[in-house]
């Protein structure tokens, strides 16, 4: 490894190899994805979220909730997601495919919230949590979020549900 | 290995410097070297202070409850970003191109490029760290500053670090050192996974499970090829200098070096197992970790084999650099070998999402790179300030104070991650006291550390070979 060039080249097939492989392999294979019917001429899935909802997405990004909450559920062969009642079916990568920015997350401080909106509480009641959490939950109180705010997050939390059949997860009748 | 003017040595061994007074080499590189790590020890400071707040946040969490900036999710970013391109950074533009200065007896004349890099990079990290305690951060950890400030820290970057590539360019005599492969190696790959991670995640984001394998792709090469890299061509430089003889079976070092850059990258969907990503680049994922053994086993016999002769440990105890470094050394034995068991599906299925994941980065970015890094300051800094370490105290607070830190933080985020996979109900707050505890003994090292850092450089004579502290 004398050669400058040589190490260089080296390091970018390195490099450019694991890219390709990895990551355009992956965009050729999952990069069409759309909505689409479980069967056809059915509802269209994932659904689009609502204005409001879209806003309590930029509430959520902006306190890092995603530092304590994952959006994935695991298949029942890999951890116990399902059993713990996070959703009712794995997470497959079309339930994604209109999150300009995907909040997968990578840790569970708090429980995953993919299909949160399906086990929410009322709306009164999660904006009340939020603020002032029960005793004995680690969570942080939210006092300070504003009404508008407040509601928004409770919109985009009500709004994530993964419990509709897609063509690559479906519902167990 | 071809020596031109200069007395043969054998291989494996990098070339002795012991200059009397400061070279012309270390002469050019003193400013430069200087403003990369006085920025790095006050970003480690603030870096400190955050995770020790982040820390409490964990099992207090009404602790600054009322003030929103102090947001759990933005101090962890903000501690992640400030630990990371603060101290990470800048300490590894300064030691990496040190050591490649020293390699290739380069004799810098273009200092003003360097430090012009560290201050755009050290303004634009600034400006992205206050964003994200203002809440404008993203989704990604490592990635959740400001988009804009990207393409600033990628410019810096090419400014401060690429100084090492030309280093071993204009290298004298034709040699070469492990050391160098990796600086150089590592100095090339990140700009260019920096570029695509940006692109694919932050400005022209790629359909939404990509983003997040995209994203694991990235802080996988960033973990391996830029902090472990770098961290190991120190401790391939410092090692075998340190207690005088030659690396042992250096043959095997080509192996583990290019083995380390192909399979890291290829083994980062082994952190989406079980997401919604193809089951085909899961397996993939896991079969690259599994075959991360091939570099760790590498390292193992280059370092194992020399600190085991004629009483390398003991001397490397009685060592502050080796103390450090070796210290180091083994953190990276260790992470690479959880790295490979804790990929495999039964594991993972039990121990993701917990702290788990978070104990074997600290073993990483903390346990290897850093400890690594303070033993290279401790070696540096006397010959480039000529002065002493002010305080022999401070220099035993420091190390045991890290070196404790690091043990409870890293046993703790292991232990709790192990308790939480197995129990989830289980409480975690005696875990997560215990990395506050760990949290704040780190500080208490870092402070230590900086304060006799400082008074080190405020008291810089005439450098000369007096006073080091190796």
């Amino acid at each position: 490894m004398k050669n400058l060039n040589l190490l260089l080249a080296g390091v970018f097939f390195c490099v450019a190899a694991v890219w390709s492989g990895l990551l355009v392999t992956a965009q050729v294979q999952l990069g069409s994805l759309g909505r689409a019917p479980a069967e056809e001429g059915g509802p269209l899935f994932p659904s689009r979220e609502p204005g409001l909802a879209i806003q309590g997405r930029a509430v959520y990004v902006d306190l890092g909730c995603v530092a304590c909450h994952t959006q994935q559920v695991r298949p029942a062969g890999q951890g116990s997601d399902i059993a713990r009642g996070y959703g009712v079916r794995p997470s497959v990568a079309r339930d994604y495919v209109l999150q300009p920015q995907v909040l997968l997350g990578q840790r569970r401080v708090g429980p995953d919230l993919a299909n949160y909106g399906a086990r929410a509480k009322s709306d009164a009641e999660l904006a009340a949590f939020l603020a002032t959490p029960a005793a004995g939950v680690n969570h942080p109180p939210y006092a300070f979020l504003t009404a508008e705010r407040s509601a928004a997050l409770v919109a985009y939390l009500k709004s994530l549900r993964q419990d509709y059949s897609s063509p690559e997860a479906k519902l167990k009748q | 290995m071809s020596q031109e003017n200069r007395p043969a040595r054998p291989p494996g061994r990098p070339p002795e410097s012991g200059f009397a007074r400061l070279s012309r080499t270390e002469a050019g590189l003193r400013g430069p070297f200087l403003c990369f790590f006085t920025s790095a020890v006050l970003w480690l400071v603030v870096a400190s202070v955050l995770a020790l707040v982040a820390a409490v946040k964990l099992h207090r969490p009404d602790f600054l409850g009322a003030c929103e900036p102090a947001t759990y999710g933005r101090v962890a970013a903000a501690a992640r970003d400030t630990f990371v391109y603060g101290w990470g950074f800048n300490a590894l533009f300064a030691v990496n191109f040190w050591i490649m200065a020293q390699l290739g007896r380069f004799e810098f004349r273009n200092g003003w490029l360097a430090t012009l890099g560290g201050a755009t990079w050290n303004l634009a990290l600034t400006y992205g760290v206050v964003q994200v305690i203002r809440g404008d951060l993203g989704g990604f950890a490592l990635l959740d500053l400001p988009r804009e400030v990207g393409p600033v820290l990628l410019v810096a970057f090419l400014l401060s670090a690429l100084w090492s590539v030309v280093a071993y360019a204009r290298r004298s005599g034709g040699q070469h050192f492990v050391s160098q492969w990796y600086i150089v190696a590592a100095t090339f790959a990140l700009p260019l996974v920096y570029l695509l991670a940006q692109l694919m995640v932050l400005w022209f984001p790629t359909v939404g499970a990509v983003q997040a394998l995209a994203h694991a792709w990235f802080v996988q090469n960033l973990l391996f090829l830029w902090f472990g890299a770098s961290a190991l061509a120190a401790a391939y430089y410092f090692v075998p200098k340190i207690l005088g003889r030659p690396l042992g079976h250096y043959y095997l070092a080509p192996i583990g070096f290019w083995t380390l850059f192909l399979f890291s990258g290829l083994a980062a969907p082994a952190a989406l197992l079980g997401g919604p990503i193809p089951v085909w680049l899961q397996s993939v994922g896991v079969v690259a970790s599994v075959l991360g053994l091939v570099p760790v086993v590498v390292l193992a016999i280059n370092f194992l084999s020399t600190l085991s002769v004629d009483g390398g440990w003991g001397r490397s105890w009685n060592s502050t650099t080796l103390r450090f470094v070796v210290v180091g050394v083994v953190s990276f034995l260790l992470f690479g070998v959880l790295a490979a068991v804790f990929s495999t599906r039964d594991l993972s299925a039990v121990l993701a999402f917990t702290s788990f994941a978070e104990g074997q980065v600290q073993l990483l970015t903390y346990g290897a790179a850093t400890m690594v890094l303070f033993g290279a300051s401790y070696f540096i800094l006397p010959r480039l300030t000529g002065s002493l370490w002010p305080s022999t105290k401070l220099v035993h607070v420091h190390f045991w104070s890290a070196f404790l830190g690091l043990l409870v933080a890293v046993g703790a985020a292991l232990a709790g991650g192990w308790q939480a996979g197995h129990q989830p109900s289980a409480p975690s707050t005696p875990w997560a006291l215990a990395g506050s505890v760990a949290a704040f003994l780190l500080l208490v090292g870092h402070v230590a550390f900086a304060l006799n850092a400082f008074g080190m450089i405020l008291a810089s004579t005439t450098p000369t070979s007096e006073g080091r502290h190796d």
